[in-house]
């Protein structure tokens, strides 16, 4: 399933994005980069639907999302943000059963068969084991894994992940790319995720889309649109691009 | 789920029908327990009822029978209206009282009392003012940037505000009314009539049934609202069923029993502190064990002293010391 943006504009406070034309292809990792405040966060939540962006500027193949009934979307997209907080301590099983949500009415409860989605959800991510343990005893790598997980148990298509690797060590931050490219190879979810780190996002994203003051300055393979110039425009600091295993790679 | 946590939890759904059989033997009026289980069952097996005493039917079904059923339902009701707020606000520490919702419900059951008098409904203008201060808290929390400080200190005031209100209702009572009136507000299971638990029972039971029938649904709903969204939940009409429901059975339950406060902060935590925060358990648990907090708690205002005491002392003293022990426990996570 691939997501297209047609004029979308959205401000609030005195921030305003305005993003012309941008598609993201099935399949796909597409990692939207740029410096804080450039609107990454602000343009998935728009495509979430989480902030109310305007009717007819976004489309998962030609419907337009902001018109779809909240479960259907739900169905289509999942949200996974940078971290969760909340009162209640639930079980693993418990919380990645809540990715259900859209396919279970309101009156109800998780059928045998929900729980056999989320448990398969937590063994594609390597948590099968952790399924009674509470959410606050796991480390921050294992809480992403189990946000990813929740997002499974979605069934969507698409899947938006929202800084995924910030706070993350290397080792833990490779592991979660590497998952997401699973994802996209096996399970052919369309990806997108904001990610800070340029390098990683030159390794692992099939499309890059670099953003400043909430526009899209450049989009497209990371091979073809990674320029000295292209990062100096955005950052507004001089970066070195060097060649270093048929790779590009970033030095600042 | 552990052998031990189930065993407990069939202990919990039992406790209600140990409670009420252990109550309706309580009472001033001796009957010895054979004559009690007689007259229980003589509705059901007529041959029962030879050799009964007229006294005993007309004690257990006119005195304790309704008696011990309003205090059943007010503590379920308030139990699961209580662990649905504290899943919906996202916080374990919010109840209708701390809400204001017992206050608003309060002033507009007084204000029919003084002004309509006692045969009009009281749980028309004790619903619309319950509403009114649930508006008012969420209209004045919103504004504000830490959402579940500011949400406890606006059912502070809003709080006070219709405790003024109530003030000045009471200001213009007759002192016979101001009489009832005084008791009721303090929490009384004795002062309902017939005519009251008529209304109020169907309303609490559908309130009570509806909020558990949406036990699941807490959980999501007590995610944050953009997890909760994207995850397919229609938040503004779901946050409205939960509010409505809630705020109906405070308000039915406060119309007939006045304000009982710190049931629904109590029981709930109870239940999570034994069975864990899964909603699909805490929110009948809480139902349950609510149900027989009450009933223990009135058979300690009836039986304490010669004359009744309103139970809503007790589940005060029992509920405050209780809060502060939370409050103290959880200051890291939310101060």
């Amino acid at each position: 399933m691939s997501v297209r943006i047609k004029d979308l504009t959205f401000s609030y406070r005195n921030f305003s994005l305005h993003v012309q034309n941008l598609q993201f292809e099935g399949a796909k990792i597409t990692a939207i980069v740029g410096p804080n405040g450039a609107g990454k966060t602000t343009l998935l939540k728009c495509i979430c639907a989480i902030l109310p962006a305007p009717k007819g500027s976004l489309f998962i193949d030609g419907r337009d999302i902001i018109a779809m009934p909240e479960e259907e979307r739900a169905k289509l997209m999942a949200y996974v943000p940078q971290e969760h907080t909340a009162a209640f301590n639930y079980t693993i099983q418990d919380f990645v059963l809540m990715g259900r949500a859209a396919y279970i009415s309101l009156f109800s409860t998780p059928s045998s068969a929900d729980v056999r989605i989320a448990h398969e959800a937590l063994e594609y991510v390597g948590l099968r084991h952790y399924a009674s343990r509470p959410y606050f005893q796991l480390s921050s790598g294992e809480r992403r894994l189990v946000l990813i997980a929740r997002a499974l148990a979605q069934k969507s298509d698409i899947l938006i992940l929202d800084e995924p690797t910030s706070f993350l060590d290397p080792k833990h931050e490779t592991e979660l790319l590497e998952l997401a490219k699973k994802l996209a190879i096996e399970k052919k979810k369309t990806i997108l995720v904001t990610l800070h780190n340029l390098d990683m996002a030159v390794k692992y994203s099939d499309a890059m889309v670099f953003m400043k003051k909430g526009g899209v300055v450049a989009q497209g393979k990371p091979d073809d649109i990674l320029t000295e110039t292209l990062l100096e425009n955005v950052y507004e600091i001089k970066m070195a691009i060097i060649r270093y295993d048929g790779r590009k790679l970033i030095v600042k | 789920m552990s052998n031990r946590r189930r065993a407990l939890c069939i202990f919990i759904y039992v406790l209600p029908l140990l409670v009420f059989l252990f109550s309706l033997y309580l009472g001033p009026f001796h009957i010895p327990l054979r004559g009690l289980f007689k007259t229980l069952l003589s509705p059901l097996f007529p041959s029962f009822k030879q050799g009964l005493s007229e006294g005993y039917i007309s004690i257990v079904f006119g005195v304790r029978l309704p008696r011990l059923l309003l205090a059943m339902m007010v503590g379920a009701a308030l139990s699961v209206s209580g662990a649905s707020l504290q899943a919906l606000f996202k916080n374990p520490l919010v109840n209708e009282y701390i809400l204001g919702i017992s206050s608003g419900a309060a002033f507009g059951a007084a204000l029919s009392i003084v002004f309509l008098g006692q045969h009009f409904p009281r749980q028309i203008s004790a619903f619309a003012f319950a509403v009114a201060a649930v508006l008012a808290v969420l209209a004045v929390a919103k504004k504000s940037d830490s959402p579940i400080v500011s949400l406890l200190l606006t059912g502070v005031i809003v709080s006070a505000f219709f405790s003024a209100l109530l003030a000045l209702a009471e200001f213009f009572a007759s002192p016979y009314a101001l009489q009832g009136l005084f008791s009721w507000l303090m929490g009384d299971l004795s002062m309902a009539g017939g005519s009251e638990l008529a209304i109020s029972f169907p309303l609490m039971g559908i309130g009570i049934v509806g909020l558990i029938l949406l036990r699941w649904r807490m959980n999501v709903l007590s995610m944050s609202d953009e997890e909760a969204r994207s995850m397919g939940v229609n938040i503004g009409k779901e946050k409205f069923l939960v509010i409505f429901l809630t705020t109906l059975i405070t308000s039915a339950a406060t119309a007939v029993a006045g304000i009982i406060g710190w049931v629904g902060l109590i029981i709930p935590h109870l239940i999570r502190m034994m069975v864990g925060v899964d909603n699909r358990r805490v929110i009948p648990l809480s139902a349950a064990l609510g149900a027989s907090y009450l009933l223990l708690a009135d058979d300690l205002a009836r039986s304490l002293a010669s004359f009744e005491v309103p139970v809503g002392i007790f589940t005060s003293i029992i509920g405050i010391p209780f809060f502060i022990f939370l409050l103290r426990k959880s200051r890291k996570i939310w101060l």
